[in-house]
């Protein structure tokens, strides 16, 4: 009896949490996407995090212009790189990747390799796409993965007023002249001379503000693709220099546990005269702090060295689900934001420089700052070796932990703290 | 052999029935949703490279070889246990003294309603939120530092996260700041049920409050106490968000636990199979502190 | 004598009072203080205390913002979904763990501890492809069915703590008056039980709305967000919006500072002893 009625109420408890849940899931709780759409009018779902760094709503916009053209329709899933990230990763596992997503060139040897993202080389045959107009293009195994939709340069920033506080009259060209204006900053000022961000959570400061030395000075970190550290003079050189900054103590306090986003609080209020930085933060650091007066410089090169300068770019790159049911209207969409008129005005909104080289963006409303960037910019090479690059962090993220090793003094010397990098290097490109 | 304790007759069965009736939904959902992944994730720990690899194959132990044999993995499984064995130290003492202090008879409870909801604050922050707050704490130039050279304590600038000597135990200090109110209203909760008769008994027979409190108290709450320095152990030893997000697991790696071990490979060298071998060996750390909790139940009974 | 102890622990509270203030408010004291500053005072020498421009802005933003409305709305209903149902089912299970012997029981009970050890992040992927083939994925009840099934064996362990600290003699007497299992539970064994259930509640309401993983991985669309998310949005690649942010996290806090000062009464000395004596 008792039993009977204990029995009873469980299973009127779980009918009911069940009828609520299966209700609550299949109604209410649906997502908008998941409505189930006539097979002609197609919506594509584009994730990205450049919705977030462009002006509101100009994504959108620019989506809705192809709406108008083509019918399809977009839903764009904007939310922070980081975020972007994970959910790229896991929808890469698990099948639930977007159908059109923005990518960075260190993913894209990752998840190519996983059959994550699709060929754009054959989608572009499919289409007979002339892709000499695209600026670059990269590849996995000989095939197309991702293509570059906007690229940012990352030039020199500088504080104008610590320089003149500091007494250092003309913007440094090469080394001595940088540690010799870093050297009076610290005299004469609060300020510290140069920043690199080497938090281990994400270790872009490697490639954005160690190697971005490197390759000013016409260096390099590989050699026909497989890692080259060792008896790698500038390198080598660049190394030892970010060791005397640090000694001599030009860098900012707790570098170890910086972020790129501290580093650029620092250099918006005033406590960092130099920094690497992409030009993307142009407009945020002018809102931010409209009373920091900086402006952009090239890269000091290394003494005597005379030839081109390579600036470190990043970019926004796009690329297909392998998992997208509509690969035909995601390239039209593709092929869309690369057409010369909407690359042009993306480029424009976001102060970077165009992927498709017939583009002409017309940056007379920008920052003059700006097109001073570009015209250094145009002056050298477009260079970022780390893009396309396997497990492109994680080689990061070890090159990082040398370094810090280095700087620390626990690694002996420059060539030490490199060939162990070159080996952590070698096992992943060797396999 | 235990099945001598039970009865089979049929009042027995019937016993038995309705304690699995009451267990019914939990564990319907536990093995749907939780079984089903676990199972996933050990089998995974089996095969070589699985996800990236489209056809992974059986490798045997040879993953658990490479991860034991890891001086990076034993590394983090030091720093892991200095994080959670001074994390659970440190909870259970603010989060006792916390609890007795709300507790006593010296507030009114329009004041203990105050501080309880004030202690219990640093629960109600996402761990991303903890984490820029307390970077922005511990900042060399944050106001933290300006306390320290303000009192001249320290001439130079604390690294609290960026120097190798101090940044574990920074991260442990904010682990214990966000994880100490949970003990707090737990044992409060607990105190609740501890009979005012017995405290009278006690005082009748002369104790002072520190016998009262090692004899009364701490014996009325030990089933909670117990279940929740064993909770904590385990959530501390899986906690990752707070540490990835403040430092990361470094400088170099002096704050890698086995959690942003795991982490980092699967997600930054998307070798699954590697990440989940070190799941595998925490979940099989965590079922014998399981066996040995249900054991002392089980005696105490 | 008497006196003198009295005053002296009278006076360990109070130091106990004011270091727990310190501890536990200042931090949160800063970070509200901070939500209210431009960007460069944040880390001004010596820091600045009271900024100048001090203004509710941030808040009238988010209840602007149909989005962002949105996110709480989800939140709200996801986790008063989750805590009603880790209460019941809970209870029920922790009823069985704290009352009944049975075969099974050290090796569920064994797995119930073991299961919480997995890192979540580890579970990720494995979870999101269940998801996906039970056709859940971008709905919130996968959301309510995820952190169910997280909090659930916190729950129950916590519960049958809390079971375990109340007489089995109450429960036996309920039965002798002919009373079933069920009406045990339910008419002794919960109403004694209030503070741990709301110590429970209370914990599991701050795990479901701060749980953020798998709210980013397991939805997909805007209309599927929750704040933590929605927090996130607001840490950009470079500048944190401070206000806003500490605003979502106050709002979203709201409900359970509510809800904990309702269930304070229960959290007085005594009361429940009286229960128990009855």
């Amino acid at each position: 009896m008792r039993y009977n009625r204990f029995s009873k109420a469980m299973t009127y408890g779980l009918a009911g949490a069940m009828a609520l849940g299966l209700g609550v899931g299949g109604t209410a709780f649906a997502g908008e996407t998941e409505a189930s759409a006539p097979a002609s009018d197609v919506t594509l779902e584009f994730q990205q995090w450049w919705g977030v760094e462009l002006p509101d709503g100009a994504l959108d916009e620019i989506c809705k212009g192809f709406t108008d053209k083509t019918g399809i329709k977009i839903e764009t899933l904007s939310n922070p790189y980081a975020d972007t990230k994970t959910q790229i990763a896991a929808g890469a596992a698990a099948g639930t990747m977007a159908d059109v997503v923005g990518l960075d060139g260190s993913w894209v040897y990752d998840f190519a390799k996983q059959g994550a993202i699709a060929n754009l080389s054959d989608l572009m045959k499919a289409d007979s796409y002339d892709d000499s107009q695209l600026s670059d293009q990269i590849k996995y195994e000989g095939s197309t993965y991702m293509i570059p939709v906007v690229n940012f340069a990352y030039p020199l920033y500088y504080n104008k007023d610590i320089l003149d506080k500091a007494g250092v009259t003309e913007v440094p060209s090469t080394w001595t002249e940088f540690l010799d204006a870093c050297q009076k900053i610290k005299d004469n000022t609060d300020a510290a001379g140069y920043c690199i961000p080497l938090n281990t959570e994400a270790p872009n400061g490697i490639q954005n503000q160690f190697s971005s030395w490197v390759w000013a000075s016409g260096g390099s970190l590989l050699k026909d693709g497989k890692p080259s550290l060792t008896d790698n003079e500038t390198l080598t050189k660049v190394t030892e220099l970010f060791k005397t900054m640090y000694d001599k103590g030009y860098l900012s306090s707790g570098v170890e546990a910086m972020k790129e986003q501290d580093m650029v609080n620092e250099f918006e209020n005033g406590r960092l005269a130099f920094m690497v930085d992409g030009i993307s933060h142009l407009t945020t650091i002018t809102k931010e702090s409209p009373d920091i007066n900086f402006d952009y410089a090239k890269m000091p090169v290394m003494d005597g060295f005379t030839g081109k300068s390579g600036m470190d770019v990043a970019n926004w790159g796009i690329g297909i689900a392998e998992n997208c049911e509509h690969k035909t209207e995601a390239m039209q969409f593709v092929e869309y934001l690369m057409s010369p008129e909407i690359n042009a005005k993306l480029a424009q909104l976001a102060n970077a420089f165009p992927g498709n080289s017939n583009a002409k963006p017309d940056y007379s409303s920008n920052d003059e700052r700006f097109q001073k960037a570009y015209e250094f910019f145009n002056e050298g090479y477009a260079i970022n070796e780390f893009t396309g690059a396997p497990t492109a962090e994680d080689l990061m993220r070890s090159f990082n932990e040398q370094l810090v090793l280095f700087l620390d003094g626990d690694t002996s010397s420059s060539a030490d703290a490199l060939s162990a990098i070159q080996g952590e290097w070698q096992s992943v490109y060797g396999s | 052999m235990s099945n001598t304790r039970f009865k089979w007759d049929k009042k027995g069965r019937r016993r038995i029935g309705i304690s699995y009736a009451y267990l019914a939904p939990t564990l319907i959902l536990m093995v749907i949703l939780l079984m089903v992944p676990i199972i996933m994730v050990i089998r995974y720990s089996f095969f070589d490279n699985v996800i990236v690899n489209k056809n992974p194959v059986f490798v045997g132990l040879q993953n658990y070889k490479t991860v034991l044999t890891d001086k990076k993995f034993w590394e983090a499984v030091g720093h892991t246990l200095y994080f959670v064995i001074v994390s659970i130290i440190a909870h259970m003492i603010i989060g006792m003294a916390f609890a007795l202090v709300l507790n006593t008879r010296y507030l009114s409870s329009t004041t203990k309603g105050i501080f309880r909801v004030l202690f219990a604050l640093p629960w109600m922050f996402t761990a991303s939120v903890i984490a820029i707050l307390w970077r922005m704490l511990l900042d060399p130039n944050g106001v933290l530092n300006f306390f320290i050279q303000a009192l001249h304590l320290s001439k130079q600038q604390v690294l609290f996260l960026a120097s190798r000597d101090v940044a574990l135990r920074s991260v442990t200090l904010i682990n214990i700041w966000s994880g100490y109110p949970f003990y707090m209203i737990s044992i409060l909760a607990g105190l609740q049920g501890v009979s005012t008769d017995i405290y009278e008994a006690s005082a009748l027979d002369g104790a002072n409050s520190v016998q009262t409190f090692l004899h009364v108290t701490i014996p009325s709450i030990k089933p909670i106490l117990i279940s929740l320095i064993m909770l904590d152990f385990v959530w501390t030893l899986q906690q990752f968000a707070l540490i990835w997000m403040t430092t990361g697991g470094g400088p170099v790696n002096a704050t890698e636990t086995v959690s942003t071990y795991i982490y980092k490979y699967a997600f930054t060298k998307y070798q699954y199979s590697i990440a989940s071998t070190g799941a595998v060996i925490l979940l099989i750390v965590c079922t014998i502190i399981g066996i040995f909790y249900v054991k002392r139940q089980i005696a105490e009974e | 004598m008497v006196g003198r102890k009295k005053v002296s622990g009278k006076i360990i509270v109070l130091i106990i009072l004011i270091i727990g203030t310190i501890w536990a408010g200042f931090p949160i004291f800063w970070m509200i203080d901070n939500s209210f500053k431009p960007n460069a005072e944040i880390f001004a020498k010596p820091p600045i205390w009271f900024s100048k421009s001090f203004n509710f802005e941030a808040y009238a933003k988010i209840f602007q913002n149909p989005t962002e409305i949105r996110f709480f709305l989800n939140s709200y209903l996801v986790t008063a979904c989750v805590v009603v149902l880790t209460l019941v089912i809970g209870l029920l299970a922790a009823y069985s763990f704290s009352r009944f012997d049975f075969p099974g029981k050290k090796v569920i009970n064994t797995i119930i501890v073991a299961v919480q050890a997995v890192p979540p992040i580890t579970l990720l992927i494995p979870y999101l492809s269940l998801i996906v083939a039970i056709k859940l994925y971008n709905t919130l009840f996968a959301l309510i069915l995820t952190y169910l099934v997280t909090t659930l064996p916190y729950c129950i362990l916590m519960m049958t703590g809390y079971f375990n600290t109340i007489p089995k003699s109450l429960d036996e007497a309920v039965k002798i008056d002919g009373g079933s299992t069920w009406t045990a539970l339910w008419k002794i064994l919960v109403p004694t039980a209030v503070p741990g259930m709301v110590s429970v509640g209370m914990y599991t309401f701050m795990n479901a709305w701060n749980e953020y993983l798998f709210a980013l991985a397991l939805t997909k669309t805007n209309d599927m967000r929750t704040v933590p998310v929605g927090i996130n949005l607001l840490m950009g690649q470079h500048a944190y919006e401070w206000n806003q942010m500490m605003a979502m996290s106050v709002l979203g806090s709201l409900p359970v500072l509510v809800l904990f000062l309702i269930f304070q009464k229960y959290f007085i000395a005594g009361m429940t002893a009286g229960a128990v004596k009855n």
